[in-house]
């Protein structure tokens, strides 16, 4: 009895320091930016003057009114969605090619996993002089230059400066799209490689005998199996994206009429360049609550599947 | 009617590793073939050969006089259960067993009647709806026995099916896999290590050893009639003595001669023994044709060898004796009644009628 009081005492004793620093650094901290996102610090002389006002939910109320948030809500929207498509459909796609064993599938893989190691400000960076849209048809740059090589001109195009637009989708986001899928789909490959290989080979050579052909084995053998792996990588990308930041600030920015603005983007400006830090806060909470919405239910699931195996 | 012949079959993998060579045997209809052998041996990619999930080097394959060289598993119309099962875990017990059944397009009422069936003679129809992780390993076995039985194949294969389950359960599937070839009247060809499995249920053993077959024949044969040193000593718990020996003339015949041991040869074996006299030769006689003098009861001359007892090893029905003869080793299952003991000296008849003799070079039997 004795021996197990001392052993949970010792691991209380070994976790408590990162107990403290995570208790500081980040239960602290998002209870301080909530109790500033209901006050009325929204200017600097009102911070110095440091006087809590209480004022309510009127922060919320000014965001969701404020047309460049809710253009910020349908380009997450959108920027979701077609992030986590691209990325988890050219991830799949890579896993399988390199499932099947082809020529030098091992440098491959370390290849498409490569972007994975680079800062999203890199990429952010390097796409945007890809995607500089320059004085085409005549003097264009990046790749409207190499279109121009090509004899393409019909493919010019002004990417992330574009202010076309269908419906709520900004197509300016195309090009923000494309950088990030690119940098996740070799990390959502590597998950799906992961989880391939570990479908038994009996279980694939059983459905041969049982009469199935390869593509029948992809869809209702290999799929099925590897759901977990797409609910993980759905949920990773997903509070990738919400929470984009870097990739887009180094790539575009707010982009001409806010074509590719994103909350953590706005919410940067509002408290770092025009010190309205309670509405900043503000969308803090709200960026917080999405990404929320959907990790709570995985962890909460996968939390539940330890405990019963 | 669905006969499988093999015909010079060989398989060498890329790597050079001939893991099959030259083998030539027919598995009749309704016959349950056992392919035998220690791992590393072969049997399993001669079993994989036959479903088509490994492709044959050289040779023919014929099921039911046709050419399947190149024919695909699924159209083979075999079915294989896996030694883990192979289940797939995302179905249910139904939907794995109705899986081959819908890919053939049967009508929906002929899958769940056949279905059904299957589920009530392997005793799971209560298990259609869990999935595999909620069955037991004995269960699970059912299973993928039941998803073979419902598609009706020309042909059963086994790779090692019993392997999993623990040894209670192993003896009564046993019998059960051998109850349900009765009663399908299959072609079964079935791979196992366990030569208690091979013993209990086969219509004919396929021994192999280094992708090399040994012996074909019945239970019976191998046991009694071994073709090699090999078979002797894989066939039988434990297994066969092997004693280095010669063939010397003496009094009245020929005799078996070494250090302490010096025994009879019956007069039937001494025409095929005329030209080992003199000759090393490894002599061969089970445990179980091995007694204590002390308390048999039957006739014997010229068959006793005396020597020490290393260890005494009571299994109730029987008792096991190691004992050292001449630097050599020896184990006898006696009588449990036998009062020898660990250290104290031990006369044990040898029931020469039995014996095995081998040629020392070739390995092959001689008796």
């Amino acid at each position: 009895m004795s021996v197990q009081k001392n052993k949970s005492r010792m691991g209380f004793i070994i976790i408590l320091p990162s107990l403290i620093l995570i208790g500081i650094f980040v239960y602290y901290f998002i209870f301080w930016t909530i109790r500033t996102s209901f006050s009325n610090w929204n200017s600097f002389s009102s911070l110095l003057r440091g006087v809590y006002k209480y004022v309510g939910f009127r922060n919320y109320e000014r965001i969701f009114m404020d047309p460049r948030f809710q253009t910020d809500l349908w380009n997450t929207l959108f920027f979701t969605l077609f992030f986590i498509l691209g990325s988890v459909g050219l991830g799949l796609f890579l896993a399988n090619l390199i499932d099947k064993g082809i020529k030098g599938s091992r440098f491959f893989q370390n290849l498409f996993l490569f972007p994975m190691a680079i800062s999203f400000v890199v990429t952010g960076t390097v796409w945007s002089w890809i995607f500089a849209p320059g004085n085409f048809p005549n003097d264009p740059q990046g790749l409207n230059l190499l279109f121009k090589k090509l004899g393409l001109e019909k493919l010019q195009w002004m990417w992330y400066t574009s202010s076309e637009s269908i419906g709520h989708f900004n197509l300016a986001l195309i090009a923000v799209i494309i950088a990030a899928v690119w940098q996740m789909s070799g990390y959502i490959m590597a998950m799906y490689l992961a989880g391939l290989k570990a479908i038994p080979e009996e279980i694939l050579e059983a459905a041969r005998v049982d009469g199935a052909n390869e593509r029948y084995i992809f869809w209702k053998i290999k799929m099925p199996l590897l759901k977990p792996i797409t609910l993980s990588a759905m949920i990773v990308l997903g509070h990738v994206s919400l929470k984009i930041f870097d990739l887009i600030y180094a790539m575009t920015g707010s982009g001409p009429n806010n074509v590719t603005d994103v909350p953590a983007i706005y919410m940067f400006e509002l408290t770092f360049r025009s010190n309205k830090y309670a509405m900043g806060s503000a969308i803090s909470v709200i960026m917080l609550l999405m990404v929320a919405v959907i990790i709570i239910p995985y962890l909460y699931s996968s939390l539940r599947r330890g405990v019963s195996s | 009617m669905a006969q499988v012949v093999l015909e010079n079959i060989d398989k060498i993998y890329p790597n050079g590793f001939h893991a099959v060579k030259n083998a030539s045997f027919t598995i009749e209809d309704k016959e349950f073939c056992v392919l035998l052998g220690p791992s590393g041996c072969g049997k399993t990619t001669t079993l994989r050969m036959i479903a088509g999930l490994e492709e044959i080097s050289k040779g023919t394959l014929k099921i039911d006089g046709k050419v399947v060289n190149d024919v695909e598993p699924k159209d083979r119309d075999i079915a294989f259960v896996f030694q883990n099962y192979a289940l797939y875990p995302h179905m249910t017990v139904y939907d794995n067993m109705a899986f081959g059944l819908k890919l053939r397009k049967f009508p929906k009422e002929e899958i769940d009647q056949r279905v059904k069936n299957a589920a009530k003679i392997l005793d799971i129809a209560h298990l259609l709806d869990r999935k595999p992780k909620q069955l037991s390993g004995g269960q699970r076995q059912r299973v993928a026995v039941g998803r073979a039985i419902v598609r009706d194949p020309k042909v059963f294969l086994f790779d090692e099916p019993l392997s999993n389950l623990d040894a209670k359960l192993r003896v009564q599937m046993r019998s059960e896999l051998k109850k349900l070839h009765h009663r399908l009247d299959a072609t079964i060809v079935y791979v196992t290590h366990d030569q208690v499995e091979a013993m209990t249920m086969a219509d004919k053993i396929v021994i192999m050893k280094d992708g090399v077959i040994q012996q074909i024949g019945s239970p019976y044969d191998v046991y009694f009639k071994p073709k090699n040193k090999f078979v002797a000593g894989f066939i039988g718990t434990p297994p066969m003595n092997f004693l280095e020996a010669k063939v010397v003339k003496g009094d009245g015949g020929l005799w078996i001669s070494a250090e302490d041991l010096k025994v009879k040869i019956p007069k039937e074996f001494e025409e095929k023994l005329e030209s080992y006299i003199d000759k090393d030769i490894i002599f061969g006689i089970r445990p179980e044709n091995i007694h204590d003098k002390s308390i048999y009861k039957g006739e014997h001359t010229n068959d006793v060898v005396k020597g020490k007892v290393d260890v005494a090893e009571p299994l109730g029905s029987e008792t096991l004796l190691h004992v050292t003869l001449g630097g050599q080793y020896l184990v006898a299952k006696v009588d449990p009644t036998t009062t020898a003991r660990e250290g104290t000296e031990v006369e044990l008849i040898l029931e020469m009628e039995t014996m095995h003799v081998f040629d020392k070079e070739t390995e092959l039997a001689v008796i």
